[in-house]
């Protein structure tokens, strides 16, 4: 590297600030990097994961979206957009093993944690290379989330906790887990007597088992809970309050995590095109199918941007309609553009092929990218459970 | 383009007066004995300045862009109103790209005040041959033109395309009527048998195929816009109605299997919008100005249809009378579908675009 980056001293001037950002990314990110990331051995996959979290780390950009007070660089909503697009842009790697590292967790601490539990966990995510879970979803609480039977008994300080997590992405790599538990089981509603705790992974009495996925990765993992102890002081905000801090921080990704993985799927959707010149696009039907989705793809970002401006005039007050909309559009059409695709091209698409980490749901590995569309349709509230959101929310339509 | 109206104000009071001055009741009167088209609406149009809304201000017009167009035509597509305002849309971008000076200060100010009302050949219609003599031809299927007072057609002289504007009364100009399943828009033939063109009708463009990319994109957004207003107006409707119509002892509106129809329909919907939008928004001279307008145009027509078809089935027996207002939407959705290029068409053109991108 022949020149160093200051990336941050460039806020204040966006022209500045892309072009520090591209050159850096065409400095730093070698053009190899997904056939070295898709020969990496799963138990080696962290530390390859960390090695581009430290580069990143290096100009500030380990946690671009956090503000000061959390340890970030405080740069403004705009330019944090600019940073995720050019990220997708140049097909940077995704840091998805830190999604709740970098979003829920300082969230979740700085609305609803102590002084004492700030201090002691940021630093190893600003510092350190901190992985968290999320343990909320269960066998038997899924779209149904409140019904949780995971308990959590209080003892002399601290709480005993006894059931079952699943679906927690990067359990198995992670060093602390955000877990929701029932502290008491007599509450009023099913939402009562929720709490919210830190869980540290290395406690006794945790076991984490990695699900394999239909497309033969293992992103996320069951953890099993057989009388671990939680210290006291790691409940989070009040006994009882679990739910509406759960609430609180699920959507603290502020549509940034979906503006990156659309602007992926925008440049993805270009490549696709050109690089079918001579083949599928020469075939009048598959062309014009190709050319139908165009719109679909425009009206995804639109909504998008729509969503990022109207969170950077007012961080607090965004349209709460808006991303239920665009989680309805999204998964279905990404289903239904990868399914296109793999049409298009035929046996080639079918031929196995590791899994490549840090692509999100543009590996362009075709059946890849297919089968794991339907992590979007199912997960963060399935889409069913949305349409009857939409509705019965916005439209008004009784409950049945 | 005016800074100082907002296009969500001016939608605003457009569906103001067409909530008023034409509301469903009309429609489905109107749907079941039409005529050419409604003329007092089209007079309070008119003198509210609907009609000069994007007519230059210098022709007595408004000077108003896109944006306001859309607005304007949305609440139309709503309102289902039979009005020819797509050949003034069209028109005033016609003459406004291409229309020498004298011909502006002739025809304009009339489609700014409503007395004028345009017809406009569509991309794929014959040119005239205009190589001197009288001229015959016969143009099929024109939008509008057995409401029109002014026709605008395709022309050819010399191997080079242009436009011709004709009074629909001149002499040896006939207008056959032929009856569409939209009641709201008119469709008729064409036929020049023996007419005398002079120099002063033919609309000579500097780059007529750039002057065709315009209209295209101009038609496209009028008729997209069209049909989102369209498509949300059906939709809206047809929750109301799940709200009352009750079965098994319930409103229809809580059985989930119509529910998450409906669901998907507000969404597709609200996308839609942004398209549309979007496209209207852009300046005329971006690099994706036409793309994101035909793009636009195939989704979002296509898109209101399917959902006018499905409000046709939610709505139940009811649906298939037509004493009830879904039909009527299904019809001018499925007209919107194929004016000025079926989706077929336009996806070929933006496969083209996307590959020269």
């Amino acid at each position: 590297m022949s020149r160093t980056f200051d990336i941050l001293s460039k806020v204040g001037d966006e022209p500045a600030f892309r072009q520090e950002i591209r050159d850096w990314l065409a400095a730093t990110v070698p053009a190899d990097w997904r056939r070295r990331w898709q020969a990496v051995r799963e138990s080696e996959l962290k530390a390859i994961v960390v090695d581009w979290l430290e580069e990143r780390r290096k100009v500030g950009l380990a946690t671009p979206h956090w503000p000061r007070e959390w340890g970030g660089p405080g740069i403004p909503f705009a330019y944090q957009i600019i940073v995720y697009e050019e990220f997708a842009r140049a097909d940077a790697p995704e840091l998805d093993m830190f999604t709740i590292s970098l979003f829920h967790t300082p969230a979740t601490l700085f609305e609803h944690g102590t002084q004492a539990q700030k201090d002691r966990y940021l630093g190893g995510i600003t510092q350190g290379a901190d992985i968290w879970c999320q343990g909320f979803s269960e066998p038997g609480a899924g779209s149904d989330l409140a019904s949780l039977r995971t308990s959590a008994r209080a003892e002399s300080g601290h709480y005993v906790v006894n059931g079952q997590k699943i679906w927690s992405s990067a359990a198995m790599h992670a060093d602390y887990c955000l877990l929701l538990a029932r502290t008491d089981p007599n509450g009023p509603r099913k939402h009562d007597g929720i709490s919210y705790f830190i869980m540290d992974m290395k406690t006794p009495g945790i076991e984490v088992r990695p699900i394999r996925q239909i497309t033969g990765e293992a992103e996320f993992a069951e953890i099993f809970l057989d009388d671990v102890k939680i210290p006291a002081e790691n409940l989070i905000g009040a006994e009882g309050d679990g739910w509406n801090i759960a609430q609180s921080t699920l959507s603290t990704e502020r549509g940034l995590l979906i503006f990156g993985a659309v602007e992926r799927l925008a440049r993805s959707f270009e490549l696709d095109g050109k690089e079918a010149k001579d083949g599928w696009m020469r075939d009048v039907q598959l062309r014009r199918e190709y050319a139908a989705f165009h719109a679909e793809l425009q009206s995804l970002r639109l909504m998008i941007r729509k969503l990022l401006i109207e969170l950077e005039a007012n961080p607090d007050k965004a349209s709460p309609t808006l991303p239920t909309y665009i989680k309805l559009i999204w998964g279905p059409f990404l289903q239904r553009y990868t399914e296109f695709l793999l049409r298009a091209e035929g046996i080639d698409a079918l031929k196995w092929q590791p899994s490549i980490p840090g692509t999100g749901h543009s590996s362009r590995l075709r059946m890849n990218d297919f089968l794991k569309s339907y992590g979007w349709t199912i997960a963060g509230g399935s889409n069913e459970i949305m349409r009857n959101i939409v509705s019965e929310r916005i439209l008004g339509l009784p409950r049945g | 383009m005016s800074d100082e109206l907002d296009p969500g104000v001016l939608a605003e009071s457009f569906a103001e007066m067409l909530g008023a001055e034409w509301p469903r009741e009309k429609a489905v009167a109107w749907s079941q004995a039409p005529a050419l088209f409604a003329e007092p609406l089209w007079e309070q149009m008119a003198a509210l300045g609907w009609t000069a809304l994007t007519v230059p201000e210098a022709y007595g017009g408004l000077g108003l862009g896109m944006e306001a167009a859309a607005a304007l035509h949305a609440a139309l597509g709503a309102a289902a109103a039979p009005v020819p305002m797509l050949g003034t849309t069209l028109a005033a971008a016609l003459l406004g790209a291409a229309g020498s000076e004298a011909q502006r200060t002739k025809l304009l100010p009339g489609l700014a005040d409503g007395s004028s009302r345009a017809a406009v050949a569509q991309p794929g219609d014959m040119p005239i041959r205009l190589d001197g003599g009288s001229v015959g031809a016969t143009i099929p299927d024109m939008i509008g033109a057995p409401a029109a007072t002014l026709l605008f057609l395709r022309g050819e002289r010399a191997g080079r395309p242009c436009w011709l504007a004709l009074p629909a009364d001149a002499s040896g100009v006939s207008i056959a009527a032929t009856a569409l399943t939209d009641a709201t828009r008119t469709l008729g033939t064409v036929t020049l048998d023996g007419v005398t063109v002079d120099e002063d009708a033919l609309i000579l463009a500097e780059d007529p195929a750039a002057l065709d990319d315009h209209l295209l994109r101009v038609a496209a957004i009028a008729i997209a816009a069209d049909a989102i207003g369209g498509g949300e107006a059906a939709l809206a409707g047809t929750i109301d109605y799940m709200k009352v119509r009750e079965q098994f002892g319930r409103v229809i509106g809580s059985f989930q299997a119509l529910k998450h129809r409906v669901a998907d329909h507000q969404a597709a919907l609200v996308a839609a919008r942004g398209l549309v939008e979007h496209a209207a928004g852009l300046p005329d001279d971006a690099p994706h100005a036409l793309l994101d307008a035909l793009s636009a145009k195939q989704h979002v027509t296509r898109t209101v249809a399917e959902i006018a078809r499905d409000c046709i089935q939610l709505h139940g027996g009811v649906g298939f009378t037509a004493e009830f207002f879904p039909h009527i939407y299904l019809k001018r959705g499925k007209l919107n579908e194929v004016l000025f290029g079926t989706r077929t068409i336009l996806l070929d053109r933006i496969a083209d675009m996307l590959e020269a991108a």
